[in-house]
């Protein structure tokens, strides 16, 4: 017989094969068996090995020459400043400006150190390790995307998202266990980043970092980034995940994120300067960084006038993040449960 | 307890004209417990939809449907576990194994590993569950869509053609699986198909549908004694005599292909032998043209549907 054996066509009843079965787990296995998501988190990984090679070879101990060099640099630069002032005060002269506004105030050597001349520094984790963990925060969470838009999209591209349904046919359970893997799954990959940064910064600083000591209550911020980067990688794959289910496909959903961040917020941000207050990016960054992010309306200001502002704190950005992704995996969700599928 | 009923299903569509294209217009089928039943149309009848809308993927527009005795969908959840299906094309990760593929939907339902292996031999595909799917042959992919529908050990397997890209060996041991499936005392097959042979030498039963209605249901033969036409083909040494005394008699006569005497509508065979032996022809041969189910597929889509 060639393509079906003789053997009895089922086993004695159907209880004896049955276990407890577990969409969370099933899910969970076939999120890690996937080889786009596999071949992602090795580039990762590639690219971390990358950054710490070049953390080494951009840090390290300046020699004497390195930093005769550097001093000669400030100084020319402090030079040229103060070039450009005395032009300064003679236009804030003619103006009847006070010159302190009108110019701001006057440089000195102690607000330029000559560290910021050299090319080569030991690496200060006082100083790199808010930064760092927020570069981390911003490449997990493209990664977070990547990996939440093909997650669905190649569900949808195969259909098997449909013959899923002939064993579970609660559409809001498939659809809401999906997204709760993404979610689990992008937690770990941004803590996962964060410990990366971690590790990094560990190598840095025992091979080309300073002796200086962490300022008080240096952990507690950079922890606080951290956390806020994992949130956000979360929140981010969970927009992803939510437009690829709304066009899909994954290639549709890659090119509406490159429509909306390349050409929709730019021109929202030329018709109201302000629109930042409500946009993916910037809020994004307001999550992540410590204090939050200052947005400022250069439209009226004029020379020497300070620019308005509006303050975009931790809260805010996190709140209108998690907004957009819910709206996005929300709306998916919807259709999802009320579609005919064929 | 049927395993399928389904009274007055609609399903309508709008068109990007606006046009409304109706898929179902009130169909009702029954398909009872146990044995193989067919579900026969041309393109476009309905079959998919109705499938469909059993599993729960297209809401019907009007009608009830019930599985296993349940309503569908609101009850799907509970019945889903004793149905298992082949919806047109198999539906798997194409970067995965044939193995792996079904061990992800067994471990959604908590299926034993060891009833995916007893599928994967049953459809011989054991040695090949570790290469990718999509290195599969056509019939390959079928075949370890039918192991999936059959890892559940369903009370009801729907197979929507499952013969599609099969060669004629793997067609055969298909309708051997079904025919034997059908006969375990356990499963109801619901078999779509538009192959009229494989429906007649499969099923028990049969529902011929067309636009979107049900145009004939029954036993396979029943349907086709329903579709015949009660001619019946007279053999004798003098046809043209022959055919000559029947029509002076009253029959309705016309050349047979062979040569013979082809008595159409006849009520009672008995009477042509009685009133052919008193003019001194006796018969060579009497036989009531059965048809087979295409021709009665298309008597009764072509002249009720």
């Amino acid at each position: 017989m060639s393509a079906v054996t003789e053997r009895p066509a089922t086993p004695p009843g159907p209880v004896a094969t049955r276990a407890r079965g577990s969409l969370f787990r099933a899910e969970a296995h076939r999120f890690a068996s996937r080889r786009f998501i596999q071949v992602l988190l090795g580039l990762a990984l590639l690219g971390w090995l990358g950054a710490v090679v070049i953390g080494l070879l951009n840090h390290g101990e300046p020699t004497d020459a390195d930093l005769a060099a550097a001093t000669q640099q400030r100084d020319e630069f402090l030079a040229a400043e103060q070039e450009f002032r005395q032009v300064c005060e003679q236009d804030a002269a003619q103006a009847g400006q006070p010159v302190d506004q009108f110019c701001g105030p006057a440089l000195t050597a102690s607000d330029v150190p000559v560290q910021d001349f050299l090319t080569t520094a030991p690496f200060d984790l006082a100083s790199a390790g808010e930064a760092g963990a927020i570069g981390f925060a911003a490449a997990a969470a493209v990664l977070a995307f990547l990996v939440g838009a093909t997650w669905i999209g190649a569900e949808w591209s195969t259909r098997t998202i449909v013959a899923l349904l002939f064993w579970v046919p609660g559409r809001l359970k498939v659809i809401g266990t999906k997204a709760a893997v993404l979610a689990l799954a992008a937690l770990a990959l941004g803590v996962l980043a964060q410990l990366g940064w971690l590790a990094m910064a560990w190598v840095l600083d025992a091979l080309v970092g300073t002796d200086d000591p962490l300022p008080d209550g240096f952990w507690s911020g950079l922890l606080g980034v951290q956390a806020r980067g994992a949130l956000l990688a979360v929140l981010v794959g969970l927009i992803g995940f939510g437009l690829a289910n709304l066009t899909r496909n994954t290639g549709a959903a890659l090119g509406v994120a490159f429509v909306y961040f390349a050409v929709v917020e730019n021109a929202l941000r030329i018709w109201d300067p302000m629109a930042d207050r409500w946009l993916v990016v910037a809020n994004s960054v307001a999550l992540v960084a410590p204090g939050g992010f200052r947005i400022f309306d250069y439209s009226g200001s004029t020379s020497g006038v300070e620019p308005a502002s509006h303050l975009l704190t931790n809260l805010h950005g996190g709140l209108v993040v998690a907004a957009f992704a819910a709206v996005v995996v929300g709306a998916g969700t919807w259709l999802f449960a009320r579609r005919d599928l064929h | 307890m049927p395993a399928v009923q389904m009274t007055g299903v609609a399903k309508t569509y709008r068109g990007r004209g606006g046009q409304v294209l109706r898929a179902l217009d009130g169909l009702d089928m029954t398909v009872d417990s146990g044995g193989v039943h067919g579900l026969l149309g041309p393109n476009g009848s309905g079959k998919t939809t109705s499938i469909r809308i059993l599993l729960g993927l297209v809401r019907p527009t009007a009608g009830d449907v019930r599985l296993l005795d349940r309503p569908v969908p609101a009850d799907l959840p509970r019945v889903i576990g004793e149905v298992g299906a082949l919806v047109e094309t198999p539906l798997f990760f194409p970067g995965f194994s044939g193995r792996r593929n079904l061990c992800l939907l067994a471990e959604t339902a908590g299926v034993t590993a060891a009833r995916v292996e007893e599928c994967l031999e049953l459809v011989d595909l054991r040695d090949r569950a570790d290469e990718r799917f999509k290195g599969y042959s056509l019939g390959m992919k079928q075949r370890l869509g039918i192991a999936a529908a059959l890892l559940k050990a369903p009370r009801l397997l729907i197979l929507d053609e499952p013969s599609n890209g099969l060669d004629p060996a793997g067609i055969r041991d298909v309708r051997e699986l079904i025919r034997r499936l059908g006969a375990d005392g356990h499963t109801t097959v619901l078999l779509s198909s538009h192959l009229l042979a494989e429906i007649q030498q499969v099923c028990d039963s049969v529902t011929i549908l067309a636009r979107g209605r049900q145009v004939a249901a029954g036993p396979v033969s029943s349907v086709l004694d329903r579709a015949g036409t009660g001619d019946v083909r007279v053999a004798v040494p003098d046809p043209a005599a022959a055919a000559a005394v029947l029509a002076g008699n009253g029959f309705s006569v016309s050349p047979a292909p062979d040569g013979q005497v082809l008595v159409h509508g006849a009520p009672a065979p008995g009477e042509i032998t009685r009133v052919l032996a008193e003019h001194g022809h006796y018969l060579e041969e009497l036989v009531r043209v059965t048809p087979d189910l295409e021709s009665a597929f298309l008597a009764i889509t072509g002249e009720r549907a």
